[in-house]
């Protein structure tokens, strides 16, 4: 008989740390595949085929670094890296990425990830920063703009949160830009289901809140971190909004919610353990200041988004926090209460005055330019009567050319080599009612692109149903001066026309 | 749950099937008992009986000296032979008294029984510390000290939580005595002058609440509340903020409550009413590692191997035997150890080989610490050797109840870890 000695207890839960890491992974392979799914059928097998090639980069880099450090550290290798729990950094740091990077950048981040952010720290649990973020840091440090090949073609233009950065300031009242804000993301509704270009795993809000929610029930992840992350980016959003006096304000802080990286952060990386704090209050203060630098890096810096630098510089705070909430839990509720209080003021007062610096985006004014006939450089013009041909049915048209831009400032205009020729127009007019039926360019003798717009439908439509017997009017929808030129020249033909109607 | 805090409790699956419904077997002690001259709060003891010596059940054999008294009685009739140095379940070596066992059982009145409706508060006082009435859940805390300053006493709360796992004694002892139970709380109200009684049992026993209800249907100020199934519910702390949501820095006492073991009340009502002291008591032996789960009703200082081969012997050539129930009892690497007055249950556990990986800081044990504790952060100043930062964290306050190595998913020894840490600073401290 044999009497075993432990020192108690002598009774285990079931959660296991190995359970939990295999969760992980399934969550992340989850979001994984609907990313594989949406970039097969909206991109093609080409894109999807990169999408696994990044995965697999990331993984063998990952590998070939543990296995590497092991065996300089004198470890064995089996046992070193199954507790090491390496491919969990890097799929979430797979996921983090855009599909347009390259498998080199990719490569490059993974190591870096896996050794200066891991390894070198002591390894599992002992690292200080997320080490998934600091390889995305690395990437977004070193390889901006690289663009692999594969992806150049089908993913043009940027994600909906660079576009929200550069086009729109993470502030919009307007109505109208708020429209084209939406058009651009594909509607909140789009933005929800993540069919959109963006961080590989990071567009479907509604995937990542199933799968957080999932991990919230079997206690993968703190259900603290996730929950006050999302609702005080929520306030913040909305104390934006209503400051900034949007009347139909919802979709701002919903806009928030679902773009760019924060549910992936509030589900796999906030709720990473080793680097929050490991109280409950510590825990809330955490979460809640990553959301506030979250929302104050999306509207004032110079970066697309802030949910990466907000977990770093969390991450760096955590040991302060933690060290703020020594003692018994229930003897430092009161305190826990003070300091969220006071953070959450300090972060809405922050965003308030960081809002009120920003200028919301504006439409850009088109300048409108009016053509009378008794515009002096219309009446500058010469124009010809090329042709003039009585239908039967009561409609004549004309073929008449009139000097445009070209024709008439050309031989000023250096290394010009068009031809100097001018606008020939069709003009159809009804003669009983002498209104114009349709005026359009048959052959444009101006610059490229600029008198081509006589061509535009949305130009011509104007001329239709002219009163020739009247004043007119014709209005130019486009600042740029060439083609108001060519504009002109139009007008000119038309005056020719009716001219010899004898008006 | 809360925002800023933990849960500060855990569910743990009780397997009290094993035993409950049982009937309690009796356990005859072969031909020596061993005595344990122990008690909490004092080591010296006075001997009252010389070496050869004829003694009988209830013979009053030892007195200890110093703060506390607590007086220890021979469980058996037969002869006193001499003092043995033996393994004591705390795992320190006490002197134990040997008594050749004659089989007789004969008793002496060795003292009255009282009425005590009758009787003053000073003669309630004075009958239980002459019993030698201790806190028969576990701590062993004379119960008497308790009473002696028991003053604007709102709630008397009687514990019959029985939180650990396997452990079924007190839900077995209950139904049987509970004539004697009622006489006791009422007893003990008097002593307290208490505003109220409080019967905490755990909600998953609407039958014994029901019979609970029942039987003190008629008593006024005595009400039965039912309290969740988590651990540890039967630690004071916990039970007492239960039932009455205030916290207190060092006794019950400072919110009005006193809290008393099911045990005690009726070991204490048992003196009461037939002048016995408490010379036997009902033990749970269970777990996987037994043949014949079963409650067994023993004589103190009966060697607990003579208690396991009564429920059948053990089912594997290894296991762990535990002196209590899996969470708080210690494991005794021998069968000779004696089962005490305190001793609630023999916990049998075949051995199970856990393969602990690094703490991930996941702060689980932080979140179920009943002490509000986190045994995390204590274990990284531990070994920092950061005493500071061990104080800052009350490392001292742990009651290594188990449940943060009970949540840890890295499978780690993080109570042996804090109490290595309580060591570093006790040391310190001397």
């Amino acid at each position: 008989m044999k009497f075993l000695y432990s020192a108690s207890p002598n009774l285990r839960g079931k959660l296991s740390t190995r359970r939990i890491m295999l969760e992980l992974m399934i969550g992340l392979l989850v979001v994984y595949g609907f990313s594989l799914f949406y970039y097969f059928t909206e991109h093609g097998m080409a894109v999807a085929l990169h999408s696994l090639i990044l995965m697999a980069t990331s993984l063998i880099v990952m590998a070939i670094t543990e296995v590497g450090f092991a065996y300089f550290t004198k470890q064995d290798i089996i046992p070193f890296l199954s507790n090491s729990f390496g491919w969990i950094t890097a799929i979430i740091l797979t996921l983090m990425c855009p599909i347009t990077i390259t498998p080199f950048a990719l490569g490059v981040a993974t190591f870096c990830a896996i050794l200066f952010g891991k390894l070198l720290f002591g390894g599992f649990g002992q690292n200080i920063f997320n080490p998934a973020a600091l390889g995305r840091a690395i990437v977004l440090a070193s390889f901006t703009g690289v663009v692999a090949n594969v992806t150049e073609d089908v993913i043009t233009g940027a994600t909906i949160t660079t576009k929200m950065a550069n086009d729109f300031n993470w502030l919009v009242v307007d109505p109208n830009m708020i429209e084209k804000l939406m058009k651009a993301a594909g509607g909140l509704q789009n933005l929800f289901v993540g069919f959109y270009p963006g961080g590989i795993g990071e567009t479907s809000a509604l995937l990542l809140c199933c799968v957080g929610i999932f991990f919230i029930w079997r206690k993968v992840i703190d259900w603290r971190l996730p929950i006050i992350y999302l609702s005080t980016i929520f306030v913040l959003g909305s104390v934006i909004a209503w400051y900034s006096g949007m009347s139909d304000w919802l979709w701002y802080p919903l806009f928030h919610l679902f773009s760019g990286g924060v549910m992936f952060a509030a589900v796999f990386m906030l709720t990473d353990p080793v680097t929050s704090p490991t109280s409950a209050a510590g825990k809330c203060i955490f979460a809640l200041g990553a959301a506030i630098i979250t929302v104050l890096i999306r509207i004032k810096a110079n970066l697309p988004e802030g949910v990466l630098y907000s977990i770093l510089i969390m991450n760096m705070l955590t040991p302060m926090i933690e060290r703020a909430f020594d003692g018994k839990q229930y003897q430092i509720l009161k305190k826990a209460y003070i300091v969220f209080a006071v953070i959450s003021a300090l972060g809405i007062g922050s965003v308030v005055l960081a809002a009120s610096q920003v200028e919301p985006a504006k439409e850009k004014v088109k300048e409108v330019i009016k053509i009378t006939p008794q515009d002096e450089y219309v009446n500058s013009l010469e124009a010809t009567i090329e042709s003039e041909v009585d239908n039967g049915d009561g409609t004549k048209t004309f073929t008449v050319s009139a000097q445009g831009f070209a024709a008439k400032e050309g031989p000023n205009l250096p290394d010009y080599n068009h031809g100097f020729e001018p606008n020939v127009f069709e003009i159809k007019v009804d003669t009983a009612t002498n209104k114009v039926v349709y005026l359009k360019a048959t052959k444009i003798g101006d610059t490229e692109y600029l008198g081509d717009k006589l061509l535009n439908a949305k130009y011509t439509v104007q001329f239709e149903g002219l009163d020739l017997q009247s004043e007119f009017e014709v209005s130019v929808n486009d600042a740029i001066t060439g083609a108001t030129y060519s504009a002109k020249s139009s007008v000119r033909a038309l005056l020719e026309v009716r001219k010899a109607l004898g008006f | 749950m809360s925002l800023f805090k933990g849960r500060m409790r855990q569910y743990i699956p009780g397997h009290k099937e094993l035993t409950a419904h049982k009937d309690v077997l009796e356990v005859l002690p072969g031909k020596k008992v061993f005595i344990p001259l122990y008690t909490a709060y004092s080591t010296t003891f006075e001997l009252l009986v010389k070496e050869g010596e004829q003694v009988f059940v209830g013979t009053k054999l030892a007195v200890s000296k110093g703060k506390v008294v607590v007086p220890i009685y021979s469980s058996v009739s037969g002869t006193f032979v001499g003092e043995q140095k033996m393994m004591h379940h705390t795992l320190k070596p006490q002197t134990h008294l040997v008594i050749e066992n004659d089989e007789k059982y004969e008793a002496i009145q060795v003292f009255q029984p009282l009425d005590y409706q009758n009787a003053s508060r000073e003669e309630l006082l004075a009958f239980m510390m002459n019993a030698g009435i201790v806190g028969y859940g576990g701590a062993g805390f004379p119960t008497y000290i308790k009473y002696q300053n028991a003053d604007k006493v709102e709630k008397l709360i009687i514990n019959a939580v029985e939180c650990e796992p396997y452990i079924t004694s007190d839900f077995t002892l209950l139904p049987e005595k509970m004539d004697l139970f009622v006489t006791g709380i009422l007893a003990m109200k008097k002593m307290a002058q208490a505003l109220e009684v409080v019967i905490a049992v755990k909600n998953t026993y609407p039958k014994l609440i029901q019979l609970l209800e029942t039987n003190v249907a008629n008593i006024a100020d005595v009400r039965v509340v039912g309290v969740p199934n988590v651990y540890p519910m039967g630690w004071e702390r916990t039970l007492v903020y239960q039932i009455t949501k205030k916290r207190y820095d060092r006794l019950p006492l400072e919110v009005g409550a006193i809290v008393n073991n099911v045990t005690t009340v009726i070991a204490f009502a048992h003196a009461l009413v037939h002048g016995k002291p408490m010379v036997e008591r009902v033990v749970t032996v269970s777990g996987d590692g037994i043949q014949n789960p079963s409650n067994v009703r023993v004589r103190i200082g009966t060697p607990v191997r003579e208690v396991v081969e009564a429920c059948g012997g053990y089912t594997s050539d290894e296991v762990k035997l535990i002196a209590g129930g899996p969470m708080m009892g210690k494991t005794i690497v021998k069968d000779e150890v004696v089962i005490d007055c305190v001793s609630n249950a023999i916990t049998v556990l075949k051995p199970v080989v856990e393969r602990p990986v690094a703490c991930f800081r996941c702060g689980q044990c932080s979140d179920h610490c009943p002490a509000g504790l986190q045994p995390v952060r204590i274990v990284q100043a531990s070994k920092a050797k950061d005493k500071k930062m061990m104080e800052r964290l009350h490392a001292l306050d742990c009651v290594e109840c188990g449940l943060c190595t009970y949540v840890c998913p890295s499978r780690l020894d993080v109570t042996e870890n804090v109490r290595i840490a309580r060591r570093q600073l006790q040391i310190g401290k001397k």
